[in-house]
């Protein structure tokens, strides 16, 4: 691998990883919480299978020099990480709702990853390939999860659809911040690891519209839409050192410990 | 066919001139199936005392459940690394799924989920006094995951061989489920124990925690609860509180000492001759106060599912089909 | 009002006074209707009743049996029926199935087919 490719691998498996993780973690943070028993159930399994992916990301990443992975994922600095500000955003008192809000982000989010994971089958960088091929049997979950839910509550009374159609809107511009350009898309397509950000942001765009068109709820037109960016470059939402900080606790209060 | 049984206050206790209102052949006949081994399923005659027994015992273990998974629930947030987070998600979950199973099971004699979860949040029904402590380190989850699973386990492979159909199938599944909780406790345990000097630290002040509640884990002595021979005959109650226990600390107080960690009990030790373990007496003021609601985390635990209860039913609501009948389940 | 707790994500919820009581009971049905769960394990094993969930729609039902009933082990296909669509023999009926075991004529032990061969070959020497 040449440095150029090594740089955009990097780069790649960073976000995903990241992404994955903050993910993972604000989707734990319902355990107990849940709208009823089986739902509670069904979104740690989510939680579970996003944590997953984070660590064998994470590890890829240590194959090449990196640090171990849970250095990577708890120990570094909230600057370091490159996640999109839709991950980060907690389960409550967040600007734009709870439980709707849980759903819309896991709508658009996992939307995105099954996409992303289909395009990497084929990367030239086989971790990401047998990767991918093993993550998108249970990311389809994950979108049949997501789109059950939407439609039952679109379809369910007035409150229901009120509350899903406007937590939708108000998560849209942080969704779009999933496909925030990052400095090696032209490598990263050129060295045929990944096709980018806006081929996902466009598979994506067709994907969700579409679906939502058939419940009746129309997306803002997304050149209206002012994406929320800055996670890919390091720079997060007012959220995050909270939750770095949270993450790193136990860890950082025990810095000679060698094994949990 | 099975003639009728004599009901005598000797045999029944108080319980006598209740079960002399049942009708006496199908008692005899409900009591014999017992006898052989037999499983009663929901739909047999059975007297109303063992369904209320049953239910209320079905009832309390799924509370405990729910109630469970907070104090661990709240450590995965910052649980120290990849393997131990996924680990807990992983367990707490399963206990959401024990709590799921065990009201199904106590569905089946005819309380409905809803008026089971309003008595559990009106404080009408109680659960396991153990999780009204704050679980205040990531060593009292390692604790909580190893010794209170441990009587859990202890608790549930004892009631698998009961009699009740609905409840020995959930607890069959439980215990399945057990084995990895147990392990991966014991494991977070021992990393601490043999770990560096802060850890040991952090684990030895968890333990000296916990040791009391533990020690009440299995409810008051033999002599202060009202023990009943009919609960045992009928196969609702198969070991007493002091048996379940001494096998507790059989079982488990070597595990803590071969770590050299110590237990803030200096009575404790096992009687060479008789092989029963001695121990101070824990208290049971204080596990009778804590059950009554006057513990440290009793009202927090109730408000944080009320809290989830409130906040998700908007959702149960848009999806609630009043035109679908419920049916009591048959299995 | 945000409750000091030791739970950090207790901590972030807001209670307010009605969580400190239960003021709102449940209402009869809010916690959905139930679906009976089959699991296939195996490609050519039957499938076989696991248990229950509560759900408000077939498609929901199957998702939260997956979570609930195929989280170890493995699943090749999952059925939910709506408990009401059950039918079931009473427990009167169990009488019906009591003489069963009797009818050994269903069983290859009743049949002592070498006895026969036996006899027939001693005759046939002598």
């Amino acid at each position: 691998m040449t440095a150029p490719y090594q740089s955009a691998v990097r780069e790649l498996l960073f976000k995903m990883a990241d992404d994955n993780l903050i993910m993972g973690h604000r989707n734990s943070e319902w355990v107990g919480l849940g709208p009823i028993l089986e739902e509670d159930i069904a979104l740690n399994s989510i939680a579970q299978d996003q944590t997953g992916y984070a660590w064998r990301l994470y590890q890829m990443l240590h194959q090449m020099q990196e640090a171990d992975p849970d250095s990577l994922g708890f120990l570094r600095q909230p600057r370091e990480y490159k996640c999109c500000h839709l991950v980060e955003y907690p389960i409550v008192d967040n600007g734009i709702g709870e439980y709707d809000f849980t759903l819309a982000r896991h709508f658009f989010f996992d939307h995105a990853q099954l996409l992303r994971w289909d395009l990497l089958r084929t990367s030239s960088f086989e971790p990401l390939a047998q990767l991918a091929a093993k993550a998108m049997g249970e990311v389809r979950y994950h979108v049949f999860h997501a789109n059950v839910w939407l439609k039952n509550l679109l379809e369910g009374n007035e409150e229901s659809r009120q509350r899903m159609t406007e937590a939708l809107m108000r998560t849209f511009p942080l969704a779009l911040g999933i496909f925030e350009p990052g400095p090696h898309e032209a490598v990263l397509n050129n060295e045929k690891i990944f096709a980018g950000e806006d081929m996902l942001k466009s598979q994506w765009l067709d994907r969700v519209t579409a679906f939502l068109h058939s419940l009746d709820v129309e997306l803002p037109d997304v050149t209206s839409v002012e994406p929320v960016y800055g996670g890919r470059y390091g720079y997060h939402s007012d959220h995050f050192d909270n939750l770095i900080a949270e993450m790193g606790e136990v860890l950082r209060a025990y810095p000679d410990a060698q094994a949990w | 066919m099975y003639g009728t049984i004599h009901i005598t206050e000797e045999e029944y206790g108080h319980f006598a001139e209740m079960l002399r209102q049942e009708d006496p052949e199908k008692l005899a006949e409900f009591e014999a199936r017992i006898e052989r081994g037999e499983k009663i399923e929901p739909d047999d005659w059975m007297p109303r005392l063992y369904r209320k027994q049953v239910l209320r015992m079905i009832e309390q273990h799924a509370h405990s459940e729910i109630i469970g998974a907070l104090p661990e629930g709240t450590w995965i947030t910052r649980a120290p690394g990849f393997r131990r987070k996924m680990a807990l998600m992983a367990k707490v979950q399963d206990e959401i799924g024990h709590a799921q199973l065990l009201y199904s099971a106590a569905e089946t004699l005819g309380k409905t989920r809803e008026e089971m979860i309003n008595d559990l949040l009106s404080g009408q029904s109680k659960y396991s006094n153990v999780f009204n402590y704050p679980a205040k380190t990531w060593a009292d989850v390692t604790v909580i995951g190893f010794l209170v699973d441990a009587g859990a386990i202890i608790n549930q492979v004892t009631n698998s061989k009961g009699s009740y159909g609905p409840y020995v199938r959930a607890l069959e599944r439980i215990c399945y489920e057990e084995a990895f909780h147990l392990k991966q406790g014991h494991d977070a345990f021992v990393a601490l124990a043999t770990g560096t000097p802060a850890q040991r630290a952090m684990l030895q002040d968890a333990l000296n925690r916990w040791w009391r509640p533990l020690m009440h884990f299995f409810g008051p002595p033999d002599e202060l609860s009202k023990h009943t021979k009919v609960l045992t005959k009928w196969k609702v109650k198969m070991a007493t509180n002091d048996e379940m226990r001494q096998w507790f600390l059989d079982q488990y107080v070597p595990k803590i000492w071969e770590l050299d960690l110590t237990l803030p009990d200096p009575n404790l030790r096992k009687d060479p001759e008789t092989g029963k373990w001695e121990y101070s007496d824990p208290d049971w003021n204080e596990f009778f106060r804590v059950i009554n609601g006057d513990g440290p985390l009793n009202k927090e635990r109730l408000a944080v599912r009320r809290w989830a209860e409130e906040h998700g039913r908007w959702i149960r609501e848009a999806l609630a089909k009043p035109d679908k009948t419920y049916v009591t389940p048959f299995a | 009002m945000k409750v000091v707790s030791l739970d950090p994500r207790v901590a972030r919820l807001e209670f307010r006074e009605e969580h400190w009581h239960h003021q709102r009971p449940l209402r009869k049905g809010e916690q959905w209707p139930t679906y009976e769960v089959f699991q296939m394990k195996k490609r050519g094993t039957q499938a076989v009743h696991v248990g229950i969930v509560h759900a408000p729609s077939p498609e929901i039902a199957l998702a939260f049996a997956k979570e609930q009933y195929t989280r170890r082990g493995t699943t090749v296909r999952l059925w939910v029926v709506p408990s009401d669509q059950i039918y079931s023999t009473a427990p009167e009926d169990e009488v019906i199935f009591a003489t069963t075991p009797e009818k050994i004529h269903r069983e290859p032990f009743a049949y002592k087919v070498k006895e026969k061969i036996e006899r027939y070959k001693k005759i046939r020497k002598a």
